[in-house]
This record gives structure tokens, C-alpha cells and sequence, in this order.
């Protein structure tokens, strides 16, 4: 931009803040016809309102952030004369934008935003939701767009919504955020204080802002900016280094439990009858779709208690997946106990029964959950760290099976039963045992306990028939390290793949990071095959 | 005792697990089409349509009295997403069931594994997606589009005013060869155009990969670098596509944040998926279900009716670009058959050139006599609320395809 231009804009801006607000009235029909025009004049009007926003009267808002809002949301039609609202997209009339009188839409064009459009809307709105949002919330929300465009809003608009706001928290962020827009201001103060506020708000954008401030001018002629920038940038750059390194903790973490799941049914399984489980993916699969048949019923019968459906799904894709496997155990590997290839074979067949069975009976796309806030979206925790609740679920869920089950294993009969069959079988049988019973139970914790899985990895991974053929090889290499029978081989086996996982992948590549982790488990087993936790057994 | 049962039980599932390679033909004096589309395994959900389509297609061509005075015939198989397996099939049906052509594969590897086949055996294959280019078979049809006809005017209008200004570029793609191609070309496009190679990235993921925390986090923390706007060009194919997606709204990063070109993503992928929070992602393809015009209005509504009547386990309001090229791929053969007056793949190769067909696109398909590459429109769709694309922007006419890339 040339310089006298530049000056000119300055001076603009300088007008503006100093003359008081005098509230000129938005045109209104020009604002509607820039939104029904052509991607410039669509950015045109979003960016002209957000300039304007500061000294518009509360109706003109109003009236922009209708109009705004039924464009992002494609209820804004556009006849050859003036805007359409209308209630619903593709609705056959509307309501016309300036006059309120009602008129059909059906020659109507329904713009579509660009990308360039959708952001220009986007700030407007969140301008719009600022200085006219009725509770904190939506403010907050609004300010929330803004913070990602800060740079392209002008001080009136976060001066006059810092001096209308009413809640006290708000008011501060709205501050802090003011002063951080003022990076660029000629006051040196000013400035300082600007990148003390853009530092206590840290994050990857934030070391850029004030990283490009290197550059300028005055880090070389004033010590006291020089003195600013570092402690800032340092600030930053520390916090940005704590928030990856808790990114990194969270994402191993939650990958080891999503692990872990898959492979505690297969460990107990395995250690107890030394049966390979091929169809131990489909049993998370089956899991899965238990978990879709729960929503159903709720939307069927309860659609006001939809949200609950994940945990209402819990108790019955473990019973219904525990059913699956002790049919299975009672129709097929009962008699296959002696002869371990065969077992692995048959369980091999059962998996590819269950793909075909689900595929021909349900099809094979997606299915279409809802998911419920608390398995959407994420919370923001620290620096460039944002906290996403389907994985917390999942470790939560994670964590919670593993009590439980350790619980059933240590402190109840049946546990009891299996550690004694696991640990040797035939001795449990002179004793009394009725190993058979304990074989069939076990299987179908187990199975179940891939059930529960199938529960947890809903909200995170798409559920097809397919799903399941995904986990069998990652399970079976946590139970082999972890050593076979072992539950708290598995967990810490599962931590250690999740974390050399998640450690390897940003340095070498996830296809690497795959290989890795399987050659280290493989020399790991050369010198200690019978894993890390060996179950002692009398040979 | 147990022997018996052991067996029986085997038998019995593997029966059910394993449909028949080939389901037989029976009637005489018809013409045979075979699909090589997997219904099983990672590509079921989207490969698995396309069978359908390739029917429905023919059907219609039956109504009207066939080609030639012959019925055509459709064979259809399971490759199950193993890639040999094609070139297996491929051959079985070219060699004992005779097919008049070949319609299917969907990855990239699939094709370059019947590739082989179809050549020893002159036989020829219609391969309905669009994929890296650089290469040119007598013996294939390739009916969409390479990527100077899809991808580049797609990159174009994202680095262009219209679209966000992009000037950094995050590539994912899934470890095999369309997006390691297609990246190879974006590079060398890049450079073309004077963009140092510091200002992208370029990540691959094993094939069914889905955990994708690591990866997002990658691309936060690239496009929070100085330097200009950053894209993510998405290659990843399959149930990866989701999974990526998913990821990337939860932790709260927004189109208008970084856009993803998804090169990969139709329709299907957004099942299942919250789109609200991913309003705006790309896509390019030479169709979106959302493109105006009644030969449009009257392809849906002929595939509603389709799913209805043959009561097939696909979504009857979901649409695909593959689905539309394997149809228009059974027309364009049914053209150059009638027009030969033949079926020999000899005679109707040479029938290709000047041939055009009007597809549910709105474009009009042409032919050369040059290469067996077929002119396409081209669309630049945007995720919507509703699981659907709009579309963003559509070329103007139908640009004549370029095979080979000079940037690769």
C-alpha cells in the first residue's frame, strides 16, 4: 500500500475515534443488495458493517445481523428487486428484508458463500452478536470470531462493546483484547502494553503476531520495545511449548486407550484359553452397532432423552456382545480347544460371517450418529492445547472399564474362577473347577468387554461393517507386549505403543511411526518373549 | 461327532463370507458388461454403488432395444478391496465370460493392477474417477478427469482473489500413488508459479489410518507460521476421510481458518458426520450431486427409483461423481458399440473418436480420435449443513483434457 494512502486511512481512523459517535443510519436497501450480489459486493457489505458497527443504532444491527445470519444459513433469498428472509432454506415464499410483506421466492437465486465471503460474514455476524447479543453467552461468542480476525476489527467496535457490557468477566477479555489490537499503534506505551496483553493469551498465532515484530523499526531504535518483545515473545514461547507438550500427554493417552479397549476383551480371552480372536474387531463392531440400535430406540421412544443414549447404550452392547460371544464359544471353539490353529481359523470365518451378516442386513455406510455435546467439539485448555471431548470420553470410558474389570478379576468368584484357569487349567479342574463354565463365561467377558468398545469408539471413528478389521493387528500386538493373559500388561502396553506413536509420528511420518513401533516390539520380544508382565505358571 | 460339526459350521460360513467371485450368466443372445467394483472390505461403502449404476444404466439401454439388437448383460463381482484380486477377475471375465468391456476400480493400485490385463487381453476397461494422469492404455477408457482438469483449477481459485489468497499448502494423503502423484504435480506446480518450497508440508498416513490428533495439530501449528493463508489438500481415501474431518472440527478449527480441498471427498464421506462445523471445506469433481438442470433432476429421481425398486442397500438421496461416470462410462460404450455396428474392442475404439453424450452434469462429454480421454465440466463444491455440497464454482465449458502433467 502506498504511503500517503496509508496516512490518509491513519488519519480516517484517528477522525473516527475522536468524533463522536453520530450514529449515521445504516442504508439499509444498499446493505441488502450488496449481500444479494456477487462475491465482492457480498465482502463489500459484511466488511462496510463491521467498519460501521461502531456508531449503528441498535436496530441497524438488528436488521444486519438478520439478514447476515439468513445468508450463512442459506434462508436469504434473492429475487430481482430486494432480499427475501425466508423461514427455512429452500422455503417456497418469504418475508421481504426491508418491507416485512410477504412474497413468493420461487424465481428467487440463494447465494452461496465463497470462503472469502464466509469469513467476511462470519466477523460481521460476530460483530453483530457482540454489541446486540442478549445474554453473555452469545457475546462471548461473538468475541470469539472476532479474536480470530482481530486485526481486521476496528477499536469503536471493541471500545463500545467494552463500555455497554455488564458482565464483569466479559468486560476484561474485551479489554485485554482492545489492547491487544493496538500492536500496531503509534503510542510506544500503547504498543508495549499491546504485546504484554497479545502474550498473556498464548498460543502458535500469538508467537507469529510478535514474532513479525522483529522486524520492525523500533525493536532496533527503542531498548524499552526491544525489553517488551523479548519477555513476550519468551513468555510465549514457553507456554507454546507447555501446550504441545500436554497435546502430545493427552493424544498419547487417549490413543492407548482406544487401545487398550480394543485389546483388554482379547487378553483375557487369549490368556484364558490361549484362543486367537480374529473376530474380536467384529465384536467392537457389533459393539458399535448395539450402540446405534440404543439411539433408535431413543429416538423412537425417547427423543427428550437422546443425549443419553451413549450411556444408556453401555450396559446392552456389553450384553448383547457377551451373548454373541458365548454362542460363539458354545456352537464353534468349544470343540476346537485342543487344536489352536483350527480355533483361529474359526474365529477367523466367524469375523468374515459377521462383515457379510451386518453388510447384507444394514448396508454399508456410515452410520449416522448424533452426537451429544459432551462427545463434540473441544474446550480450549492451554496455548494452542485444545481438550476434545470425544477422546476425554474415551479415556474416561477407558479408565472405568479397566476398574471394573480389575474389580470382576480380583474380587469376585468368576474372577477367581479364570485366574485359576488361566494360571493352570488342569490343576483347576482336579480342584473342582468346572473349567468349561469358566472357559464360556470368560469368553463372553471378553467379548463383552469389546463391546464396550464398540461404545467408546462411536463418537471418534466412522462405524461401518468394516470397522473392526482396523483393530485386530494393533490389539494383538498390545496383548503379545503386554505378555498374554496380563490386564495390566496390556494397559501398560498400550501406553508405551500409544506414546512411541504419538512421539514418532510428528518427527518421522505416521506410516514410519508404524513401522517403528512394530520393530521395536519385535526386538522388545526377541529378548523377552514372554512380554512385559508374564503371567508364573507351573509348566 | 465333532468333526462333522467343525466342518459343517466352516462350511457353512464360509459360504456365507464369500459370495461367488463372479454371479454366472444364463441368457443367450445378449451382449456381457462386467463391473469390477468391490462390495466388500475399506471401498465397499463407496465402490459398491457404482454396481448398481452400471445396471440401472444398462436397463435403460434395454428399454430402448439394447445395442446392436442385443440385450446387454451385467456381470458383477467382488474384488473385496484386494487389489490383485482385480486383476484376477479382470481377467476371468475377459477370458471366460467373454465381456464386451470392463467397467470399475476405484484406487488408483486397483487400476494399475488390471492395467496388465486388459492389455494382453485387448479387452477395455472404463475407469469412472478422476486420478493422477501420466498414463495413457489404448485398452482404458479414462472417463474422468486427470488433474490439469480438476485439481489444478481447483488449487487455482483457492490461491486465487475469489477463493482465500492461498500461499502455504499442507498435504495428507494416504501412502500410495494417486496422492503421492498428485502431490509430486501440486510441487512442481507450485514451483512453476514461484512459491518457495518452504511453503508447504507433505505428510502420508498407512491406508485406514484414523488417528488423526497428531496430524491436526501439525497442521495448527503450520498455518499459525508466518507466510500467508494455509490450505490443507487432502488426499486421503476411504474411512480416513471422516476421521479426518471429525478431528479437525473437534478441535475447533474452521473452514474459514484453514479450508481442506478435500480431492478425495464426495457425498458418502459426509455421512454420519456433523457438518455444521465443517460448512465450507472444498471439493473438486467433474459432478456434484447439487449441479442444476433437469438431466440432473432426472438422474436422481431415476436413481431413487432404482434403489426403490431393486430395493439396493445404498442411499437413494445420495449421489456420487463416480456413480454418475460409471453411468455415463455404460452410454459412451453403448455410442461407439452402435456406432461400430460391432462389439469388437477394436471396432469400437475406433468408434470413440467425435463421439459426446449429455450427462446429468449439465456438460456435454466429448471424444477425440487423439486419446481415449474424455472432455469433462468441472465443479468446485462446498460442505454444507445438510451433508451435501454446493456448488461454489463451475467452469465454463469443458476443458479438453491434458494426460500427461508438465509439472510432475
Amino acid at each position: 500500500m502506498a504511503d500517503p494512502l496509508r496516512a490518509l486511512l491513519a488519519l480516517c481512523c484517528l477522525a473516527l475515534l475522536t468524533v463522536p459517535a453520530s450514529a449515521a443510519p445504516l442504508d439499509r436497501a444498499a446493505f441488502a443488495a450488496d449481500l444479494c450480489g456477487d462475491g465482492a459486493a457480498q465482502v463489500r457489505g459484511a466488511e462496510g458493517l463491521v467498519q460501521a458497527a461502531g456508531d449503528l443504532a441498535a436496530d441497524d444491527l438488528a436488521f444486519a445481523g438478520g439478514l447476515l445470519g439468513a445468508l450463512a444459513e442459506r434462508r436469504l433469498a434473492c429475487p430481482a428487486e430486494g432480499a427475501l428472509l425466508l423461514g427455512r432454506p429452500g422455503a417456497p415464499e418469504g418475508r421481504d428484508a426491508l418491507t416485512g410483506a410477504t412474497r413468493p421466492a420461487a424465481e428467487a437465486r440463494a447465494p452461496v458463500l465463497g470462503l472469502r465471503q464466509r469469513a467476511a460474514v462470519e466477523t460481521a455476524r460476530g460483530t453483530v452478536a457482540l454489541l446486540t447479543g442478549p445474554d453473555p453467552a452469545a457475546r462471548v461468542a461473538g468475541l470469539a470470531v472476532l479474536e480470530r480476525r482481530i486485526a481486521t476489527v476496528p477499536a469503536a467496535v471493541l471500545d463500545r462493546a467494552r463500555d455497554a457490557e455488564t458482565d464483569a468477566a466479559l468486560k476484561g477479555t474485551i479489554t485485554g483484547l482492545a489492547h491487544a489490537a493496538a500492536l500496531s499503534s503509534p503510542d510506544p506505551a500503547r504498543r508495549r502494553a499491546a504485546i504484554a496483553a497479545v502474550a498473556a493469551s498464548p498460543s502458535g498465532a500469538a508467537q507469529a503476531r510478535l514474532a513479525a515484530l522483529k522486524g520492525d523499526p523500533a525493536y532496533s531504535a527503542d531498548p524499552a520495545f526491544r525489553a517488551a518483545l523479548d519477555a513476550g515473545l519468551a513468555q510465549v514461547s514457553r507456554a507454546v511449548a507447555v501446550g504441545d507438550g500436554l497435546a502430545v500427554f493427552y493424544n498419547g493417552l487417549s490413543f492407548a486407550s482406544i487401545l487398550f479397549m480394543a485389546a483388554a476383551g482379547l487378553a483375557i480371552i487369549f490368556g484364558l484359553m490361549g484362543v486367537i480372536n480374529l473376530a474380536q474387531g467384529e465384536f467392537i463392531m457389533l459393539g458399535a452397532y448395539a450402540t446405534y440400535g440404543v439411539q433408535e430406540a431413543f429416538r423412537r421412544l425417547a427423543p427428550g432423552l437422546l443425549d443419553l443414549y451413549l450411556l444408556a447404550a453401555v450396559p446392552v452392547a456389553f450384553a448383547a456382545v457377551a451373548l454373541v460371544g458365548i454362542a460363539v464359544e458354545a456352537l464353534i471353539l468349544r470343540h476346537l480347544y485342543r487344536r489352536p490353529l483350527m480355533s483361529l481359523l474359526a474365529t477367523w470365518a466367524v469375523s468374515l460371517f459377521l462383515v457379510n451378516l451386518v453388510r447384507v442386513t444394514v448396508g454399508t455406510q456410515n452410520l449416522q450418529f448424533v452426537m451429544p455435546a459432551y462427545v463434540s467439539g473441544g474446550v480450549p485448555l492451554y496455548a494452542d492445547f485444545v481438550m476434545t471431548w470425544n477422546r476425554l470420553f474415551a479415556i474416561g470410558f477407558a479408565a472405568a472399564t479397566l476398574v471394573l474389570t480389575l474389580l470382576i478379576l480380583r474380587r469376585t468368584p468368576l474372577g477367581l474362577d479364570i485366574r485359576a484357569v488361566t494360571q493352570n487349567r488342569d490343576m483347576a479342574a482336579c480342584l473342582g473347577l468346572p473349567t468349561r463354565r469358566v472357559d464360556r463365561l470368560a469368553f463372553g467377558l471378553g467379548s463383552g468387554l469389546a463391546g464396550l468398545a464398540g461404545v467408546a469408539l462411536c463418537p471418534i471413528y466412522s462405524v461401518n461393517p468394516g470397522m473392526g478389521s482396523g483393530f485386530i493387528a494393533d490389539s494383538f500386538m498390545v496383548v503379545v507386549l503386554g505378555g498374554v493373559g496380563s490386564l495390566i500388561g496390556t494397559l501398560v502396553a498400550a501406553l508405551g505403543v500409544g506414546g512411541a506413536n504419538v512421539l514418532i509420528e510428528p518427527v518421522s511420518g505416521a506410516v514410519a511411526a508404524k513401522v517403528i513401533v512394530l520393530v521395536g516390539i519385535i526386538l522388545f520380544l526377541q529378548r523377552r518373549p514372554e512380554g512385559l508382565f508374564a503371567v508364573r505358571r507351573r509348566r | 461327532m465333532t468333526h462333522l460339526t467343525r466342518r459343517g459350521v466352516l462350511g457353512t460360513a464360509a459360504l456365507l463370507a464369500a459370495p461367488a467371485l463372479i454371479r454366472p450368466a444364463f441368457a443367450a443372445d445378449t451382449v456381457k458388461l462386467g463391473c469390477l467394483f468391490s462390495s466388500s472390505g475399506t471401498m465397499a461403502n463407496l465402490e459398491g454403488r457404482l454396481n448398481h449404476v452400471v445396471r440401472m444404466a444398462a436397463d435403460a439401454i434395454n428399454g430402448r432395444g439394447g445395442v446392436n439388437g442385443r440385450q446387454i448383460e451385467v456381470l458383477t463381482s467382488d474384488p473385496a478391496s484386494d487389489w490383485p484380486l482385480y486383476a484376477q477377475v479382470g481377467r476371468q471375465m475377459l477370458q471366460q465370460e467373454k465381456v464386451a468391456a470392463l467397467f470399475g476400480c476405484w484406487t488408483s493400485v486397483s487400476r494399475k493392477s488390471v492395467l496388465p490385463v486388459v492389455e494382453q487381453n485387448d479387452g477395455l476397461l472404463f475407469y469412472p474417477l478422476h486420478f493422477e494422469g501420466d498414463e495413457n492404455s489404448k485398452n482404458v477408457v479414462y472417463v474422468n478427469s486427470p488433474p490439469a482438469s480438476s485439481v489444478l483449477p481447483a488449487v487455482d481459485y483457492l490461491m486465487g482473489p475469489d477463493g482465500v489468497g492461498a500461499k502455504r499448502f499442507f498435504m495428507i494423503g494416504s501412502d500410495y500413488v494417486w496422492p503421492r502423484t498428485i502431490n509430486k504435480q501440486l510441487k512442481g506446480y507450485w514451483k512453476s508459479k514461484g512459491i518457495p518450497e518452504s511453503a508447504w508440508r507433505e505428510e502420508y498416513v498407512p491406508f485406514g489410518f484414523s488417528n488423526f490428533q497428531t496430524l491436526v495439530n501439525q497442521v495448527r501449528s503450520f498455518a499459525s507460521q508466518p507466510g500467508g493463508q494455509a490450505i490443507v489438500v487432502l488426499t486421503v481415501v476411504g474411512s480416513s476421510i471422516p476421521d479426518f474431518l471429525r478431528e479437525f472440527a473437534n478441535q475447533g478449527i474452521s473452514a474459514t481458518d484453514v479450508p481442506i480441498l478435500g480431492l478425495d471427498m464426495v457425498e458418502a464421506d459426509l455421512e454420519g458426520l456433523d457438518t455444521g462445523k465443517l460448512a465450507g471445506h472444498l471439493n473438486c469433481w467433474a459432478y456434484l450431486q447439487a449441479a442444476k438442470g433437469e438431466r440432473n433432476q432426472k438422474f436422481l429421481a431415476d436413481w431413487a427409483a432404482y434403489v426403490k425398486a431393486k430395493n439396493v442397500p445404498f442411499s437413494a438421496d445420495t449421489v456420487i461423481d463416480p456413480m454418475v461416470s460409471a453411468y455415463d462410462s455404460v452410454h459412451l460404450w453403448a455410442l461407439a458399440a452402435a456406432k461400430a455396428g460391432s462389439f469388437a474392442v477394436p471396432e469400437v475404439r475406433k468408434a470413440f473418436a467425435g463421439l459426446s453424450f449429455d450427462d446429468p452434469s449439465g456438460y456435454t462429454l466429448t471424444m477425440t480420435g487423439e486419446n481415449n480421454y474424455v472432455s469433462r465440466g468441472v465443479f468446485i463444491g462446498s460442505v454444507n449443513e445438510k451433508r451435501g455440497f454446493d456448488v461454489l464454482w463451475q467452469s465454463p465449458n469443458a476443458p479438453k483434457p491434458v494426460p500427461f502433467s508438465p509439472y510432475g
